[in-house]
């Protein structure tokens, strides 16, 4: 068969197409999770039902799943900042360690004798500090030496896991609880250094400083000077040097605010959930599904939050399931759901953006 | 002397080091077609799972060896078509493929977990070879996926050396348009290469249920091995007999804080367990400079999906 | 013996024609690139296609070697008609190409990469054999290279010598190098001609394309002529000279509007260059250039591509730095301190590659309005929407809207956004205005071509410098006051326009010393 595929770039998008596409990955997604669930002998309706009604009918169930997609939104920040400029930092969960690392420092060091609002400002601050240093050798490398930022960031996201670890486990570091001693646990931040949440709810001022930081980044891309010099470094590194734009300062500083905005993830679980250095609250996986958020909302800043949410209450759907009476549904349910929607997502993407042709090949005459 | 802690561990990094070498392995044939595949963990998990259970219905070691590998080819499929076809961005779509698989092999697995596996891999001696002073029980005393890991790290050394094919696939990660102006097939080796990558990841996590600890937990099964994986296939320099000596490194390192333990010498595991990752950065910042980038390193059109240029 | 005998001296009449078109036609998008062309290689020559850029020859040895299939028209292989699909059927019919950029993978030895994706190499490689025939092959046509070097420590001379192996391993007879000495030193090209002409003495044809008078003199039994994609004529060498073939190949001028400025000319001039020199991997890609332009002139620099011209508009707009030498604008030294100090002393730029270097692809228009322009922390989009959208409707631009992609414009309306930009930049207030631009109309219909050269003209009128660089001669004639021909990185040649004939142009860009 002498077919081949072409894709061509589509000129003009119609609006339509960029919603048809995420709504027709998670049909898709459903359909192929439904297979499994019946295969395993669950009833597929009403699992995808008990889903929908744990994230998204209560408020708490609606609280609960905006708690998750509060480091979500972050770690899709910092993912998208970097991969707009086609930089690979894909390192945003080592560097939410190291802000979890930086931010709980401050808030078990500094929180005691600081009033509320210095002792949180601490935390952030700090933690955002940490997510840049430990981006730092991410960036010098990729600006200075051009080395490849995919592996360094990948690589350094298990050197941050195995520090947090450490400093835990492995160790009596200054973070380490020495009150507990059958199971060692982090020290808790003082009071003072924690982000309120709102009433009984789970969720609180570190959703509202998230969506207000994604807002930040939103005008730092679209309204300065920064973000139109980071679009065109990213876009067409020749434009750049034709207009004089210091393109290794630029990849620099993006990568180190990537970083930084990975760091913000760590510092405010720390200071809004986990009040703790916890490698066990700070699952494996926040970093790495920032990522993917950012690349389904285009590494829109705004976009991200949606994409989040959405996510969000999918991760959280999965830990009410296990409770769910009767159908003792397993919460993995939901992140093969999370992982199936992507891959969908992913491919209804290139629809959206290319046109494909099947080209049949000339016939061979002899 | 042969029962001695020492050698004890160095035969224990032997069994490692092989699904580590295993699935780097075939990381590497998919990056030296340019193919990054992200997707590792994931493979390896379905594979591990699938494996487990096939062996669980079959009791055959090497059906359930064969079905686990492919249930590893079938996800690298996923891959293929996104970004070889659909021109998906390959980190996206890796990472995707690790949640996607992490979630499956968990759900499937949740009621497999902790069941013992009635079958699995054992050492099989090679007479009195194995009785060799230290070098007995660490080569002559493993079992056969080991030996089959050691053999198959050279047979991909050859082919990528010695074979037109191979020649043709390294041109290909190297630079496609060239690569297609001679006439090879771009797209169809980048298929082949995917889908070994994942057969053999599959087989590392196959081997990690058959052989090591024949029982499944998504928690210890893998244990983030698929990324210590794809940091071997840098830090071997895209070379794979550098990278079986690597996974020895990796496992031994693995290996290396229960021995310590053992021998009351307190050295922190975790910081033992980060070695891999930083020795894997510094062979990449030292190596990657620029005189040596000429001859070692990544292929040149590793990340990058191939578009023909037609007028 | 045949290895003595000289090219040329055999009768024509007694050899085989290796290879012809007849009657071929191509056109591409908007483009007739080869209009009913004939052509006809004999065993044992060296053909030369000459012509200046965009003349044709590419396209017509693409067709002849299988890369592009002619619309009209038949190519004959030893008196068969042929119908190539792919380089690869080419070379099945022991026809090669050498393309001007290389095809090669750095990081594998000669050897490897004159086996790669050849059918008949066993599955289990011989790299000894192959090794050996690689050196077999580079011994006997005078090609010395090492087949078990690694490309990458290979010189530009050697990587060519390793892609004429690549073609002479797999069989061919037919040879065509595509501009084979635009990348080699002097002595490098003497090296390939002896080559050359060990190839024909053993029957093996060349089809030769350039359009470096000198050496297609030197090197050539025949040439054929091309021009805007048709054969103006065909010549046995030994029968014409070199004057004669630059007359074929520039052609009588096209009529065009002569435009010339007032002749008042500021007292100092707005952009300078003194003994400018660059150096790349030890060659000088400009070579002690000194030149001025003042304002209220146009100052055209002609030459055939490759000889410097990037590097020149470059170096002027302060992008490279120069090895040695100073550029100024308005006296300013601005040599190498970076696109944003030339812009502030008063030049503009309008670079050749207008989508991906002047233009940001990516980037709405009003985005790439404030590309070159001074920019606040917070970026003032709307001075710029507002005279883009002036631009749009004053250069009838056709574009989507001042916030589509500027990746939707066709050439014509790239370069007119694009100088929109810089020349309204030039045209403000202020003493010095100099404006340097890369191809003015490369690729533009004519109506388009002809606003941008009314364009540049008005800036000259208005007391603006202007430094055009163009490939297209007679462009350069109708606009500047005074021509430079630039030839490997030297100026050959300089003078008012009026005073230089084509023919002197033509010999200077050329590379002939008269």
């Amino acid at each position: 068969m002498n077919l081949r595929i072409r894709l061509e770039r589509r000129m003009h998008q119609r609006w339509w197409y960029s919603l048809l596409a995420p709504t027709s990955a998670i049909v898709a997604a459903l359909c192929v999770g439904a297979v499994f669930l019946a295969v395993k002998g669950f009833d597929p309706v009403a699992v995808y039902r008990a889903l929908f009604e744990a994230s998204f009918t209560s408020l708490y169930g609606i609280t609960d799943s905006l708690s998750v997609a509060t480091p979500l939104i972050m770690t899709g920040l910092a993912a998208g900042i970097a991969f707009r400029m086609n930089l690979f930092n894909i390192g945003a969960e080592g560097q939410l360690y190291a802000g979890a690392i930086a931010g709980s420092w401050a808030g078990i060091a500094l929180g005691k004798n600081l009033p509320p609002v210095l002792a949180v400002t601490a935390v952030l601050v700090l933690s955002v500090l940490g997510g840049m240093l430990f981006a730092l050798p991410v960036a010098a490398f990729k600006a200075y030496l051009g080395t490849n930022e995919i592996i360094t960031s990948l690589m350094l996201t298990f050197v941050g896991l195995y520090l947090m670890r450490f400093l835990i486990y492995g160790s009596t570091s200054f973070w380490r609880d020495p009150a507990v001693t059958n199971f060692p646990q982090g020290k808790k931040i003082a009071n003072a250094a924690w982000l309120p949440l709102f009433g009984s709810y789970r969720t609180g001022w570190g959703l509202v400083l998230v969506v207000l930081v994604a807002f930040a980044v939103w005008a730092l891309v679209k309204y300065t000077k920064v973000g139109y010099d980071m679009s065109v470094v990213g876009s067409s590194p020749a434009a750049a040097r034709y207009a004089g734009i210091p393109s290794k300062r630029v990849v620099l500083g993006a990568l180190l605010l990537s970083g930084g905005l990975g760091g913000l993830a760590g510092g405010v679980e720390v200071a809004s959930r986990a009040h703790a250095l916890d490698p066990n609250g700070l699952a494996l996986g926040l970093g790495f599904s920032g990522i993917v958020v950012a690349a389904l909302a285009r590494y829109h800043p705004l976009g991200i939050i949606v994409v989040a949410v959405f996510l969000g209450g999918l991760r959280n759907a999965g830990a009410a399931l296990q409770s769910m009476p009767g159908q003792r549904v397993p919460a993995e349910v939901s992140l093969m759901l999370q992982g199936a929607i992507l891959l969908f997502a992913i491919g209804a993407e290139i629809f959206v953006r290319y046109r494909l042709h099947l080209v049949r090949r000339p016939a061979v005459t002899k | 002397m042969n029962n001695s802690a020492f050698v004890l561990m160095l035969a224990a990094s032997m069994v490692a080091a092989t699904p580590i070498a295993l699935a780097a392995l075939g990381e590497l044939l998919a990056e030296r077609s340019g193919v990054l595949n992200l997707g590792v963990e994931g493979m390896m998990l379905i594979g591990a799972v699938v494996a487990f259970q096939t062996g669980t219905k079959t009791g055959n070691l090497w059906v359930a060896l064969l079905v686990g590998s492919l249930a590893g080819a079938a996800l690298s499929a996923v891959h293929a078509v996104l970004t070889i076809t659909l021109r998906a961005s390959q980190i996206v779509t890796g990472l995707s493929l690790t949640i996607f698989g992490t979630g499956l092999a968990t759900f499937v697995g949740k009621s497999i977990e902790g069941m013992p596996l009635a079958v699995d891999f054992r050492p099989t001696p090679w007479g009195p070879l194995a009785d060799l002073p230290v070098i007995g029980p660490v080569l002559f005393k493993q079992d056969p996926i080991v030996y089959a890991t050691i053999v198959l790290g050279f047979v991909i050394a050859f082919y990528l050396r010695r074979t037109r094919t191979g020649l043709s696939l390294r041109s290909v990660g190297e630079s496609p348009a060239t690569a297609d102006s001679m006439g090879i097939p771009v797209a169809l080796f980048r298929y082949i290469h995917v889908l070994l990558g994942g057969l053999l990841a599959g087989a590392a996590g196959a081997y990690l249920v058959l052989g090591q600890v024949p029982s499944w937990s998504q928690e210890s099964t893998t244990g983030g091995l698929g990324w210590i994986a794809l940091a071997l296939v840098v830090f071997a320099s895209w070379q794979p007999v550098r990278l079986l000596l690597g996974a020895f490194l990796f496992g031994f390192s693995r290996q290396l804080n229960f021995f310590l333990q053992g021998q009351g010498v307190a050295v922190p595991a975790e910081l033992l367990s980060m070695l891999p990752y930083l020795l894997t950065i510094i062979v990449l910042v030292v190596w990657g400079s620029r005189d040596l980038r000429r001859r070692v390193g990544a292929p040149d059109a590793l990340g990058i999906a191939y578009v023909r240029d037609e007028r | 013996m045949s290895d003595n005998v000289l090219p040329g001296t055999t009768p024509a009449s007694s050899r085989g024609v290796a290879l012809a078109a007849r009657g071929v036609t191509k056109r591409f998008p908007g483009v007739l690139a080869n209009a009913d062309v004939d052509f006809e290689l004999l065993q044992g020559e060296v053909h030369t296609l000459l012509g200046e850029n965009g003349a044709g020859k590419s396209t017509l040895a693409a067709m002849l070697c299988g890369l592009y299939q002619p619309d009209e028209g038949q190519i004959y292989r030893s008196g068969k008609p042929i119908r190539l699909r792919s380089p690869r059927e080419g070379l099945a019919h022991g026809i090669g190409m050498v393309h001007q950029h290389f095809r090669l993978i750095p990081r594998f030895t000669v050897a490897e990469n004159v086996i790669l994706g050849d059918p008949k190499q066993s599955l289990l490689m011989k790299p000894g054999e192959a090794e050996r025939r690689v050196g077999e092959i580079s011994e006997r046509f005078g090609l010395p290279l090492d087949p078990r070097a690694v490309v990458s420590d290979l010189t530009v001379g050697q990587r060519q010598r390793v892609e004429i192996v690549k073609v002479l391993y797999r069989g061919a007879d037919v040879l065509l190098l595509d501009e084979p000495t635009a990348v080699l030193t002097p002595q490098e090209a003497e090296t390939l001609f002896a080559t050359v002409r060990s190839m024909t003495s053993e029957g093996k044809a060349v089809v030769f394309i350039s359009h470096k008078l000198g050496e297609v003199m030197a090197v050539s039994d025949r040439v054929t002529v091309m021009r805007a994609g048709r054969v103006t004529g065909e010549v046995a060498t030994k029968d014409t000279s070199a004057r004669n073939l630059a007359e074929l190949m520039v052609g009588r001028p096209v009529e065009q509007t002569v435009r010339r400025g007032t002749g008042q000319t500021s007292a100092t001039p707005y952009l300078e260059a003194h003994a400018v020199r660059l150096a790349d991997a030890g060659r000088n890609v400009l070579d002690d250039v000194t030149l001025s332009v003042h304002g209220g002139e146009i100052v055209g620099i002609a030459g055939v591509a490759g000889n410097g011209q990037r590097e020149l508009a470059t170096t002027l707009a302060g992008i490279t730095a120069p090895t040695s030498g100073s550029v100024r604008v308005g006296g300013v030294d601005i040599g190498g301190k970076g696109a944003k100090a030339a812009r502030h002393a008063g030049l503009t730029f309008v670079p050749e590659d207008r989508l991906g270097t002047g233009l940001v692809p990516g980037l709405s228009l009003t985005d790439n309005m404030l590309l070159t322009r001074r920019r606040s922390f917070f970026v003032n989009r709307r001075a710029a929407r507002a005279e883009l959208a002036e631009a749009i409707e004053r250069f009838e631009i056709k574009a989507p809207g001042t916030e589509a992609e500027a990746r939707v414009l066709s050439g014509g309306n790239a370069q007119k956004v694009l100088l929109a930009r810089e020349v309204s930049d030039a045209a403000k207030d202020g003493d010095v205005r100099a404006l340097i631009v890369s191809s003015p109309t490369r690729g533009l219909d004519i109506g388009a071509a002809e606003f941008v050269r009314e364009l540049l003209h008005q800036v000259r009128v208005d007391g603006g410098a202007v430094l055009v660089i163009s490939e297209d001669l007679d462009e350069v004639r109708s606009l500047a006051d005074r021509i430079v021909v630039l030839y490997r990185g030297q100026i050959v040649l300089s003078g008012a326009s009026e005073e230089l004939t084509v023919e002197q142009i033509g010999m200077a860009m050329a590379g002939v010393k008269e």
